[in-house]
């Protein structure tokens, strides 16, 4: 089978009473799993519900295997939609559920709870079977969820937030299982829905990124950390730094902290790097720095401390090393292979979002 | 909405409008020959003459002053019935819970006839005091029910904290429960006027056709013949329920209910 | 739920609670319990004459009978196609706000209006017998079908469908705002036809909740006297139409007779009211 699994072209939503995303494009290949990430209300859900068929598309069309799905309604797409909070039929037991699927479409009860258990063992809920579902843990819910979804052979697997409602600590648990369990099935697409950076970067191939507007950058987990397409991207992304600077078009990035070597035309550009780009240490006698730079305080985290130091009127955030008090003089070290440039906000809004995704 | 739905909605509208127009329509006039489809005649003459208009008014002020007096009554019954159960053990509730709902699936005609004996006894029967009496019953029941659901979902956090301030227990309900409670209970008396306004079986067996409401003209009206004025008794009687229920579903609807 | 709550120190505030119920409930039962006695001849209008057993004796008689069951058939049937109706409005235009309205309009209406609109709409001079003739299809009042008045029942069972089903469509309306469709989506994702969907999903859980509203409104109508008594027939009698005829007898006798009818009827009703309770507790559990 060539050609993408699913494909979206100039889709507009409905987000409540207004448009939402519009002249949206995307695609997904054959067993490729995509992450939509972006903040809460930016319409994602109303894109995976588009798809899903549980939502009208005011405008373009969504394919599916090279088939034309837009008017189809949702039980016609072979595509499956996993809720937030999993949807589990209350009336039925665990084995009930995940055979639904398959006695809905014509299977002999007997033959249906037979796969069932099957999918059930691969899930490893095999020995709850018989009980209702009502008892489940989140995590359990979550399994048998998953595979009703499995049971029903779907071309295209949609989740929709799929690890906020877990605790904390089983997301890791849950999510590598799923993802297992996702390789090793049949599914030519799944597109994952997201607000969480980690995660998205976690399960997916690909990470388009859904701001205000449209898709903002479409790219691999690596590269879209090092290299977010926009300033908006990077934000969200939760990227620290964003310094302002003037690049000369001779190779040449001029900025409060130094000069750092930059091809490309010249131009107003942003620099943005993380935290950990940034090296912080104690100013000594022979350090000689464009600006005079102090700490202005220091945060303790699980991954390391990082501190924030105010420098030319701007605030960046690196990680210390040795002793940096707040209030003290320090030096500043960036390590410019993981600068990355983007254009200031002003350009960027008014045209098209930089970075149209590959289709 | 898809075209199935489209229909489904305008079968409905017919459904729900064709009776209120059959009255409408009979109303209009008091002569109605077949086959014609508006009736005839000078109605408003009807309403002025003595006998047929100056009933309707008296009936329905009848009706007005009876339900007026079961729906504060019966309000106050239930309220501190409701109030005290609120908090009860659950084994309580739903036996209280059963307790009101006797009179209100207890068939009219059957708690008419035992408490038309009980009228009897006390010299009450064939008056406005007994036939309120009786209507007390079933609306002290549907009221008891509906506040009952309004304290389950009561703040009763806020009377704690009134208690704690120093509020003494009239004080509280002066000035905590009462006004928190205001539109309820007004909800709540409404509920219970609806109840009188509507009977019938009831007026009936206790009322010994002495006391006429609206619905009790309605029927005598209709077995003597005359269409007209029960249809003009008719829509009279459904006005007030009409507004009645559209409060009431605005109340529930500020409280996330259903319309 | 804490028992005692704010009543900490206060004596009265165990008793005031069956004080209430008392106040509430008492009426009802002091008015079964005259009829009770009234049946066996201890009080009431028959007291001085009548033997206790003769009143007990209609429960014998086949026009008792055939009223009864009379009643419980046309009873049953309107609930059922209340029910029906509600469902599929319910499901229909449950994301209409108009339709809710419309669906919960005839609440509005008296039953005795709504009876007599009947008559006007549905007799044989009524409105819509007045359109036949307009467009041609009868030419007398007579040539439209009797559907008042007679044992068939179809304008009774018509009116009571009518009154009930706003009360079930919000019952309805309740019990599938609160779930959402949530559920209804994943089966459909899951390749559940709209069918396939309401029969199996839909449906086994709105009954769960609609249940002891569908009971209610059986035992309402079971008892009520205004739509039978403008719409019903003379044979056999409705139930509460005879329990009413019986009471107002000027024969002594009748009258005890109409306290054993409203004792049964209420028997009839209890009986539903405990079902309808167990039917509210199963469902209390469980999602």
């Amino acid at each position: 089978m060539t050609g993408p699994a699913l494909e979206l072209r100039d889709a507009t939503v409905r987000f409540g009473s207004r448009d939402g995303l519009r002249d949206l494009s995307l695609a997904v290949d054959q067993e490729e799993r995509i992450a939509l990430l972006g903040p809460s209300g930016v319409g994602k859900t109303s894109v995976l519900r588009a798809i899903a068929g549980l939502e009208v598309l005011t405008a373009g069309t969504v394919r599916i295997q090279g088939r034309d799905v837009t008017g189809l309604p949702a039980e016609q797409r072979g595509v499956v939609y996993l809720h937030q909070v999993p949807s589990l039929f209350p009336h039925l037991s665990v084995v009930e559920n995940v055979a639904f699927p398959l006695e809905i479409r014509g299977t002999a009860r007997t033959s249906a709870r037979r796969q069932a258990l099957a999918m059930l063992e691969r899930v490893r809920m095999a020995e709850l079977a018989t009980r209702r579902v009502t008892s489940l843990s989140g995590g359990q819910r979550h399994r048998v969820a998953l595979a009703r979804a499995l049971a029903a052979d779907p071309a295209v697997l949609l989740l929709d937030e799929p690890f906020a409602a877990l605790d904390p600590e089983l997301r890791a648990d849950v999510r590598e299982s799923t993802l297992g369990l996702l390789s090793s099935s049949r599914i030519a697409a799944t597109v994952v829905v997201t607000h969480d950076v980690d995660e998205a970067t976690a399960v997916a191939d690909r990470v388009l990124v859904l701001l205000a507007g449209g898709i903002a950058q479409s790219a691999g987990p690596r590269e879209l950390l090092a290299r977010p397409a926009t300033l908006a991207v990077a934000q969200f992304l939760g990227i620290p730094n964003a310094l302002p600077g003037q690049r000369d078009g001779r190779g040449r990035f001029a900025s409060p902290l130094g000069t750092i070597p930059a091809a490309g035309p010249a131009g107003q550009m942003v620099a943005v790097f993380r935290s950990d780009a940034l090296r912080i240490r104690p100013a000594t006698a022979s350090d000689q720095q464009t600006a005079d730079a102090r700490v202005i305080g220091v945060r303790h985290r699980i991954s390391g401390t990082v501190a924030r130091v105010s420098v030319a009127g701007l605030t960046v955030e690196g990680i210390p090393d040795g002793a940096c008090p707040v209030g003290g003089s320090v030096a500043l070290e960036l390590r410019v292979a993981d600068v990355h440039l983007v254009e200031p906000p002003q350009r960027a809004e008014s045209g098209p979002p930089v970075g149209r995704p590959r289709v | 909405m898809d075209r199935t739905s489209r229909v489904v909605f305008a079968v409905l509208l017919i459904v729900v409008a064709a009776p209120a127009l059959a009255l409408v329509i009979r109303a209009l006039g008091p002569v109605w020959f077949f086959p014609n489809i508006v009736p005839s005649g000078n109605a408003v003459q009807r309403f002025t003459e003595d006998f047929g208009g100056g009933r309707l008014w008296r009936a329905a002020g009848t009706s007005v002053a009876l339900a007026t007096l079961t729906g504060a009554g019966g309000t106050v019954l239930a309220l501190i019935a409701a109030r005290s159960l609120a908090r009860a053990r659950r084994g309580l509730r739903h036996v209280a819970e059963a307790g009101a709902l006797l009179p209100v699936v207890m068939p009219p005609i059957a708690l008419g006839v035992g408490v038309h004996v009980l009228a009897l006894q006390l010299h009450v029967s064939g008056s406005l005091v007994g036939v309120l009496g009786a209507h007390l019953i079933p609306a002290a029941g549907y009221v008891t029910l509906y506040l009952l659901g309004v304290f389950s979902a009561y703040e009763w956090a806020l009377e704690d904290e009134a208690r704690t301030l120093g509020a003494g227990r009239v004080q509280v309900w002066t000035r905590v429960t009462l006004p928190l409670l205001r539109a309820r209970l007004a909800e709540a008396v409404l509920l219970g006027a609806l109840v009188s306004w509507g009977q019938l079986a009831l007026t009936l067996v206790v009322g010994g056709g002495a006391v006429r409401t609206l619905p009790v003209e309605l029927l005598a009206f209709l077995r003597s013949g005359d269409d007209h004025l029960a249809a003009v008794a008719a829509l009279l009687l459904s006005i007030p329920p009409a507004a009645g229920v559209a409060v009431l579903a605005r109340g529930m609807r500020s409280t996330g209910g259903v319309v | 739920m804490n028992a005692r709550g704010g009543t900490a120190g206060w004596p009265l505030a165990r008793v005031l609670p069956l004080v209430s119920v008392a106040l509430v409930a008492a009426p009802a039962l002091v008015g079964g319990a005259y009829s009770l006695a009234a049946s066996v001849g201890v009080v009431g209008a028959g007291a001085a004459d009548a033997a206790w057993s003769d009143g007990w004796r209609v429960l014998l008689t086949p026009e008792t009978w055939r009223s009864l069951a009379w009643t419980a058939i046309t009873s049953a049937i309107a609930t059922l196609i209340a029910l029906a109706t509600a469902v599929f409005i319910g499901v229909r235009l449950r994301s209409s706000p108009m339709g809710r309205w419309l669906a919960v309009a005839p609440i509005a209406v008296p039953h005795v209006a709504a009876a007599l609109a009947a008559i006007l709409l549905l007799g044989q001079s009524g409105l819509v017998s007045r359109l036949a003739v307009g467009v041609g299809l009868t030419s007398v009042p007579a040539d439209f079908p009797a559907l008042a008045y007679n044992a068939s029942a179809v304008a009774l069972i018509a009116t009571m469908a009518w009154k009930e089903f706003p009360f079930l469509a919000l019952t309805v309306l309740a019990v599938l705002d609160t779930r959402g469709s949530a559920l209804e989506e994943s089966a459909q994702t899951l390749g559940a036809t709209r069918i396939q969907a309401f029969r199996r999903i839909t449906w086994p859980l709105l009954w769960r909740g609609v249940a002891p509203a569908v009971i209610a409104v059986y035992a309402f109508l079971l008892g009520t006297y205004e739509m039978p008594a403008l719409l019903g027939p003379s044979d056999p009698v409705p139930f509460p139409v005879l329990t009413l005829e019986r009471s107002t007898d000027p024969d002594l006798q009748r009258r005890g007779e109409a306290h054993v009818l409203a004792l049964t009827a209420l028997a009839a009703t209890l009986a539903l009211v405990a079902v309808h309770q167990r039917l509210r507790a199963a469902s209390g559990d469980g999602d």
